[in-house]
Order: structure tokens, then C-alpha cells, then sequence
């Protein structure tokens, strides 16, 4: 007998369980919000397509959690994605959209035609989460912080132009003044990278040198004062992340009701994309930031069902590319003489004779990479600025493309051919024509382009060993040990996605000019160009000028083929159609850049 | 008995000891640091990653290292800080440890909750068609490994919106009652709970039917019968007291094990417990918060093991320590 109402006990409780199911949400009922504060003087007056109304929430998901709420000290985009332009802003703002910078904190700006001295007048009445006010206090002390010279934080060195810190002073609390040492082409790029943190909250912490640990993930959420638009209301580890809004925030729209439209901003922690995957198909998450092309041609069949659009971003900013290992010896720790290279000195002589790498580039077929390993979403690109950069993604320099007649000409003016008929070419001294290629394996769009390099470069009697291998074991390769002969690998590219943020690519001195890195002085004619370029390039501000100079430079790169540029894939994602003036842009933060614009619409059913 | 538990607790403190070389030694071999996963961000300079380098203490030579993690262990009790977080390594086990407990505890009942009345059944239906057929859910139970069912079950949440996909509390959960509170804490733990707790439930139930198989046969029990004692009475009272000794030392060492077996379902379901920490502290080689994780997986088992030895004595009165 009890075993009978042991089982049905069971049974219940799992029916029951289940019977739950469809009410774990609450109602979403448009709560009218009453602003407790006044405007602000100065208010931010923001162009929105549709005119919101407060309320509902918005839930993404992440797929690792934030790890700092202190953007300073941020390092991955799992907590820039919750700081940057959410909980802090800047003095300029970057607009996503369009590719601009335009006046946020700083009401307007002058700069001195000589490009020393600029004036920045801040917006009277914009205030921190608490309501303290944002004054030139608060900006002159984060400058302090983004230039220390014992945190030295990324933008440590963009802040010194000419070798010298940038100069701040405060005429009065809403009139800051920044000198340099002479015209420079990323004043205003940086100013708007440079995130306004509370001195009243935080210098304390500086002070006594515990700024690293301020703000981490265990703060209380109450003790966490931003600028942004947004506040931090609550952080469950690996669970979620809630924002809302900042009750002090200057941005308003035509009709003068205050931003952000929406109650919340929930981020939810998930183990990786599929799961994000299955709980947007689930209704529990309202966007995606990032799909497998694989999955694009479902999504598109599947935005009536799911009340979502599937949004065309466009080419990626980020870039893919391969190089070979031009580096060598710079001290004598490796147990090998101060100047030889890394690799063996045969290969050392293929790898740095352009036109063994105009030959590889010929090599490969870019069309039928894109159409496998991309579905078709993915557009050739030669350059660090991909076609997605409206402001410096075209013309697109011109690249050694698909050419197989080409690449064996070429290979045939070096006088290597295959004398053995094994079917791999030797060079001159008789040497088989091989080298291995190593990429991370957990990107798997990078390890199937590899294979696709590999027959490419077979027919034209080069033998390439492909090796994936762990992201740590590549980057050690790469940074530490340099054993490596080519490397397939990629840019995140920096925002805004200015080409002054790439100098440490082209400047051969820099850590990411990764064929020869940290030349003491640059190896090549042409490196020595590239670097003088990269000079006039950043110490202007004249944009025709800037816009010729980096054209050289990336004519130069690719004449000299130092990177053989590979296709940049086309971004598409998916947000539900019950929010309005949803813009996704190919830019981090693709789909959340402007929420404090999103509302969500009355009519709209839920999802 | 108060020595032995005290003497079991002193041999942690060396076998601790050892898993922490062992554990720091095996980061050491592994490429790279850290620092790696900044490497495919153009902004970060050399002098950066060697000021950060520098102040992580990546700079010194492993021993060196070590020795000063032994020394802040053992003066302040402090077992280092995550590089990513910035935060003490104890604060953020103590986020996880809790919610895999909770589930470690779920499982458990899963697990015990059905092996035991299921071995019973199976054994007093000895041949029957009851028996075959928990004898095939044990043989499928058993080879169909935890990924695959948890992966399953995750689908069948998602397609058919009857349990949430993943995650451990809705977002509504703060305004929720304190029954709504539980309700949305169960139809989370559910599926997960199941997929862990089902595994070595197809082990546990065999184990009883065999146990209760062989007790059922002794003579005592046919004394029983010729007494005529119900057959309930029998089976419960008489057989299962003694049948049941084997599988209390079973439940002790479960215990220590499901803490750190968890790990694979905490990531399918994006449960927030220790096996999600430490998953993404050797990913990212943040080494305190990797070794503080270790070492704590590693005294739960322990502890789960004198637990077991411990319940073996109260159950067992032939079983002593002294």
C-alpha cells in the first residue's frame, strides 16, 4: 500500500512541477513611472526614432560573467559589455549607428588650431547615481587614474602623445582644459574611451592603493556609483547581472521624459552560446549577440514564429588573417645567439621573401572559404579596417587575391619546383617547400579555414601541416617562446574603431606587429616607412591627411604581404520584435549599444 | 571515537598539502598564464602585461610563488585573491560551494529517494516482469553518460517550455513568496537534479536487490515467516535493517563525490555552483582561485568519506572506533 502512494506522491509532485510552468513570469504591466528628480539643466536631448514609454525589461544573455563593475581596471568583454556606455559614460559618446562621436558628458568642445588646447565644457546637472553631481573634479581625477603609471591601464599609452601625459586642469567645475604636446589625431577618440568614475567614491581607494580591488563583484550594488544611464541593482554570481535605471541620468527625449525608457537591464549568465541559443527559442532571453552563421539560414525561417527580426549587421569589424614568423632573437635567455631567428634559418629565407608570400596569398581561394566555413556570410577583406568601418573601411586596399596561374608563376621565378614529383615543390637548394600553421582550436571557423589553406597551398605544391591547438599554447607560442612558423589568428577591433588604435600592428616596435615584434629599430625599408607613416598618421588632425597616410600604410602592408588577409563574417542577429527603436550595430555592443533608447511597445505581445 | 574523528581530521592537513603542490605544479606546466587571454586585444601593451604581470606576482619563480601562498595560508588563514576578479578567492568558493550542495543534496534524494524502495520491489518481485524491466532501466541508466541526458533533457525544457532551460532562480525570483521561492527553486533543480542523481541510481538499486536477495534467504528470515509475521513486516522490519548496512558506507562516499561530479551538469545547466568556478578559473589559469577550488573539492570528499565511516558505526553496532 504505501508503496503505491510513494510512487503517485512522486508522480504528483512532477506533474505539478511541470503545471507550473507557463507562470514563472510576471505580468508585464506598464507601470507608469514617475520621475522623483528635476531635469537636469543641461539636458542631454536624445533623437530617438519612436518616442518610448517607461517600463518592462530587457534580458540578454552573457556567456561569461562580468568580472569587475570598475571599468577601469575591465579586461574582458564580459564586463565592459555591463560598464562601458551602461553603468559609466564619457565626455563624448560614440555613436555605434553611425560611426561618430558626439557630444554626452561634454556639452561641446573646442580645440585650438594648433591642436594643443582643448576646451570642454560639461553638461550642468548631470549627475552619479546617488545625485552627487558629475563636475570637472570627477573628470580630472579618472584622467589621474587612466594615466597611472602603477595601474597602467590600456589606454595607459594612448594618453601620451609625443611621450608626454596628457595636461588637465579645471578653470571651473564645468570647464575642463586639456593640453598636449602637439596636434594629435586621437584626442578626441580617447577622451570619449576615458569612462567618468566618482572621485567622491573611489579616491580614497586610489589614494591608498587599492583602486585594483575597488568596485569588484562582491560590492554591495547600494555602494556602486556610476555616471552612466544605468545603475547597478544586482549581481548574482553566474547567475545575472541587473541594471536599472539611473534617476539622475541628463539624457531625455523630444518630449522631455528622461531615459532610460526601460525599468531593467538583466543579463543573464549562461555556459555558452548554444544555451543562450535554447533560451532565446525559449522566450527567456530577448536577444542574441552572436550566432554561427550556420545557424542564420533557421533564424531566418524562424522570425514569424518567434515574433523576432533577424537584423542584417554586416561585415565584422574583427579581422582574420595569417602571418609567418619573422621574428628573432633579442636576448639571450632562449639558449640561441642574439639576432638569429626563431625558425630554421632555410625557412627564415622562404618566409621573408615577398614573393613566397604574394605566392601563398595568390594561393588561396577566398571565395570558397566564404561560401564553406561562412555559409556565404563572411566579405573579403584586406585590411585592419574591415569594409564594416564606415569611416576607414574604404577604399579597401588592394590585396593579393585568388590567382593560382599567378602563385605558380611566381613560385616558378624562384626557381623551386618539384624535382622529386613526391607533389610538394624544393626550393633551390633542394629543400620540400612545407611548414606548419597553428590556430586556436576552439574557434572552429579558424580551423576549418586552415584545412581550406591547406589544399589550397597543396595545389601549388606547398605542404602546410595544420596544427589547432589550445588558445593558451598558441598565445605562449606567440608571445613567449615564439615557436611557431605561421599562426592563423585575429583582431577584436578596438572602439572607436579608429586606425590609431591598431599602431601597435603597423609600428614595428609594437607587441601585436606580430611577424617581427618589438623591433628596436625597424628591420626593413619598408617598416621603417610603415613606422613614419604611423607618425604622421596619429600627429595630425587633419583628416585628408590622415586618411592618405593610412592609405600608404595599408598599401604598403600589402604589398609587402605581411599579413595574407583572410574573409571577415557577416554578423546577424536576432532581436524580438515586441521592443522598439531596436538598431543592432556590428559594433560591440551589438545589440544593447543604445538601450537606454529601447522601450518596449504597448501593443507588442509577449514573447 | 572522538580521537579517531580527530585524527582523520589532522591527516587532511598533509593530504591537502600535497594536492596543493600537485595542483600548482600541474598550472605550472600548463602553457602560459593568465594573462593570455589578453592577447588578441591590440590596445594592451608589452609594459602593461608586465605591469600587471608584476603586481599578479606571474614574475617569480614558481617556488617562490608558492612559498608565499603557504605563508599567507598558514599566518592569515588567506587563500589568495581570483587575478580576473580581484575579489578573496574564500568569497567567491563561497558563492558556489552552497549552490552545489543544494544540488548535490537534490540528487541525493533523487538517487536514494529511488534506489531503495525500486531495489526493494525488484527484489521481493524477484523474475518478474518489474524486475526485468528495472534491470534494463539499470543497464541504460548506467551506459548512457551524464552529457548526453543532460544535453536531452535541456532540448526537451526548451521545445516544450515545461521546465526553465537552465540558470538556477527566475528573474522575478526576489518578488516571488516565500512558496514561489521554493516552487521556482525546485522546477530549476529538477531536470538537473535528475540527470546527476539518476546515474548512480542504476548502481545503488541493483546493489539493494542483490543485498535484500541474499538477506531474504537467510534463516532468520524464513523463522519469520514460519511465525507468520506478515509479509511486510518481514521484508521491512526483519530483512531490510540488515540488508541496508552496505549501501550507508555507499551514501558517505557518494557524498564527498557529488560535489565535485556536478561539474559537467552545473555547465550544461548553467547552474552557479563550484564546478562553473572552477571551470572558468582553469580556463582563464586565475591559479589561487583553481588551487582554493581543488582544495576544496578535495575536503569535501574527505569529510564525506569520515561521514561514511561515521554512519557505518551508528547503523552497525559490531563496528567500533576507539
Amino acid at each position: 500500500m504505501w508503496r503505491g502512494r510513494y510512487f503517485l506522491g512522486l508522480s504528483l509532485l512532477a506533474v505539478w512541477l511541470m503545471g507550473t510552468a507557463g507562470c514563472g513570469g510576471k505580468a508585464n504591466t506598464a507601470s507608469a513611472y514617475v520621475d522623483p528628480h528635476p531635469l537636469p539643466i543641461d539636458t542631454l536631448t536624445v533623437d530617438v526614432p519612436e518616442i518610448g514609454t517607461h517600463g518592462g525589461r530587457f534580458v540578454l544573455a552573457q556567456t561569461q560573467p562580468p568580472r569587475t563593475f570598475n571599468s577601469i581596471m575591465a579586461n574582458e568583454s564580459s564586463s565592459y559589455d555591463v560598464t562601458d556606455g551602461r553603468l559609466y559614460t564619457t565626455l563624448v559618446d560614440f555613436n555605434n549607428a553611425a560611426q561618430t562621436l558626439t557630444p554626452q558628458l561634454a556639452k561641446s568642445w573646442e580645440i585650438s588650431p594648433d591642436g594643443r588646447v582643448s576646451t570642454w565644457h560639461l553638461r550642468r546637472g548631470a549627475a552619479f547615481t546617488d545625485g552627487h553631481p558629475i563636475t570637472s573634479e570627477d573628470v580630472l581625477f579618472s584622467f589621474e587614474v587612466y594615466m597611472d603609471d602603477s595601474l597602467h591601464v590600456a589606454l595607459y599609452d594612448f594618453l601620451r602623445p609625443y611621450g608626454r601625459k596628457f595636461e588637465l586642469s579645471a578653470p571651473d567645475s564645468y570647464t575642463v582644459v586639456i593640453k598636449i604636446a602637439g596636434p594629435y589625431a586621437m584626442l578626441v577618440p580617447i577622451v570619449a574611451s576615458v569612462y567618468v568614475h566618482p572621485k567622491h567614491m573611489l579616491e580614497r581607494a586610489y589614494r591608498s592603493g587599492t583602486f585594483a580591488s575597488a568596485y569588484n563583484v562582491g560590492t554591495p550594488p547600494e555602494s556602486i556609483v556610476t555616471s552612466g544611464p544605468w545603475k547597478l541593482k544586482e549581481y548574482v554570481p553566474n547567475e545575472k547581472t541587473v541594471l536599472t535605471r539611473n534617476p539622475y541620468w541628463c539624457g531625455v527625449d523630444a518630449r522631455g521624459q528622461r531615459l532610460p525608457y526601460l525599468d531593467e537591464l538583466v543579463y543573464l549568465i549562461v555556459p555558452n552560446q548554444d544555451t543562450a541559443a535554447l533560451k532565446f527559442d525559449a522566450g527567456e532571453v530577448d536577444a542574441l549577440d552572436d550566432v554561427k552563421p550556420e545557424n542564420y539560414e533557421t533564424y531566418e525561417k524562424g522570425h514569424q514564429k518567434g515574433n523576432f527580426t533577424f537584423y542584417d549587421l554586416g561585415p565584422a569589424l574583427n579581422t582574420n588573417f595569417f602571418f609567418f614568423n619573422l621574428n628573432r632573437v633579442r636576448d639571450g635567455k632562449a639558449g640561441k645567439r642574439i639576432g638569429s631567428t626563431y625558425v630554421d634559418p632555410v625557412k627564415y629565407a622562404w618566409f621573408s621573401n615577398r614573393d613566397f608570400r604574394r605566392a601563398v596569398s595568390k594561393a588561396i581561394d577566398r571565395d570558397a572559404i566564404i561560401k564553406s566555413v561562412y555559409h556565404g556570410y563572411a566579405v573579403k577583406n584586406w585590411s585592419t579596417t574591415t569594409p564594416g568601418n564606415k569611416i576607414w573601411g574604404s577604399p579597401q586596399p588592394d590585396g593579393y587575391d585568388y590567382d593560382p596561374e599567378g602563385a605558380k608563376r611566381l613560385i616558378a621565378g624562384l626557381g623551386w619546383k618539384d624535382t622529386n614529383g613526391d607533389g610538394v615543390i624544393e626550393d633551390t637548394r633542394g629543400n620540400p617547400v612545407r611548414f606548419s600553421m597553428k590556430t586556436n582550436s576552439s574557434n572552429l571557423m579558424r580551423v576549418a579555414s586552415m584545412n581550406f589553406i591547406k589544399d589550397d597551398l597543396a595545389k601549388i605544391g606547398v605542404q602546410v601541416d595544420a596544427s589547432p591547438l589550445d588558445f593558451n599554447s598558441l598565445i605562449t607560442s606567440l608571445r613567449t617562446d615564439f615557436q611557431y612558423e605561421s599562426v592563423l589568428l585575429g583582431f577584436q577591433s578596438g572602439t572607436p574603431p579608429d586606425p590609431g588604435m591598431s599602431q601597435n600592428v603597423y609600428r614595428s616596435s609594437g607587441m601585436t606587429h606580430y611577424w617581427n615584434v618589438r623591433q628596436p629599430k625597424p628591420e626593413t625599408p619598408a617598416e621603417a616607412r610603415i613606422d613614419a607613416l604611423v607618425e604622421a598618421n596619429v600627429n595630425t588632425i587633419d583628416m585628408t591627411e590622415r586618411k592618405r597616410t593610412f592609405g600608404e600604410i595599408q598599401r604598403l602592408v600589402n604589398e609587402e604581404c605581411y599579413f595574407i588577409w583572410l574573409p571577415a563574417m557577416v554578423y546577424k542577429v536576432p532581436v524580438r520584435n515586441r521592443f522598439g527603436n531596436v538598431h543592432p550595430t556590428v559594433i560591440p555592443h551589438r545589440v544593447i549599444w543604445n538601450i537606454d533608447k529601447v522601450f518596449v511597445k504597448l501593443n507588442g505581445t509577449r514573447a | 571515537m572522538r580521537t579517531y574523528v580527530l585524527r582523520r581530521l589532522l591527516q587532511v592537513i598533509p593530504l591537502l598539502l600535497g594536492i596543493s603542490i600537485f595542483t600548482f605544479l600541474l598550472l605550472q606546466l600548463a602553457p602560459g598564464d593568465f594573462l593570455n587571454t589578453m592577447a588578441e586585444n591590440p590596445t594592451v601593451s608589452a609594459e602593461r602585461l608586465e605591469a600587471m604581470r608584476h603586481s599578479f606576482g606571474l614574475d617569480k619563480p614558481w617556488y617562490i610563488q608558492y612559498g608565499l601562498y603557504l605563508k599567507n595560508l598558514f599566518l592569515h588563514f588567506d587563500f589568495g585573491e581570483s587575478f580576473a576578479r580581484h575579489q578573496k578567492v574564500t568569497a567567491i568558493l563561497r558563492e558556489g560551494v552552497l549552490n552545489t550542495l543544494l544540488l548535490a543534496a537534490a540528487a541525493a534524494l533523487v538517487t536514494w529517494g529511488l534506489a531503495i524502495p525500486l531495489g526493494v520491489w525488484a527484489a521481493v518481485r524477484q523474475y518478474s516482469w518489474v524486475d526485468k524491466g528495472l534491470a534494463v532501466f539499470g543497464v541504460v541508466g548506467l551506459s548512457v553518460p551524464e552529457v548526453l541526458s543532460g544535453l536531452l533533457l535541456l532540448m526537451l525544457a526548451a521545445s516544450t517550455g515545461w521546465f526553465p532551460v537552465g540558470g538556477m532562480r527566475s528573474i522575478d525570483y526576489d518578488q516571488l513568496d516565500m512558496a514561489g521561492k521554493a516552487l521556482d527553486l525546485l522546477r530549476h533543480m529538477a531536470l538537473p537534479a535528475l540527470v546527476v542523481g539518476l546515474t548512480p541510481l542504476a548502481g545503488r538499486m541493483r546493489q539493494m536487490r542483490g543485498n535484500l536477495l541474499d538477506v531474504l534467504r537467510l534463516d532468520y528470515v524464513t523463522t519469520a515467516r514460519a511465525k507468520g509475521l506478515s509479509e511486510g513486516v518481514v521484508v521491512f522490519k526483519h530483512a531490510l535493517r540488515n540488508a541496508i548496512n552496505p549501501l550507508i558506507t555507499l551514501f558517505g562516499y557518494t557524498l564527498g563525490a557529488l560535489v565535485s561530479g556536478s561539474l559537467v551538469v552545473e555547465i550544461i545547466f548553467s547552474w552557479p555552483g563550484l564546478g562553473r568556478i572552477t571551470f572558468d578559473a582553469i580556463l582563464t589559469q586565475d591559479q589561487y582561485l583553481v588551487l582554493g577550488a581543488v582544495m576544496m573539492a578535495s575536503f569535501v570528499l574527505v569529510l564525506g568519506n569520515l561521514v561514511a565511516d561515521l554512519l557505518l558505526a551508528v547503523a552497525d553496532p559490531r563496528i567500533a572506533y576507539d
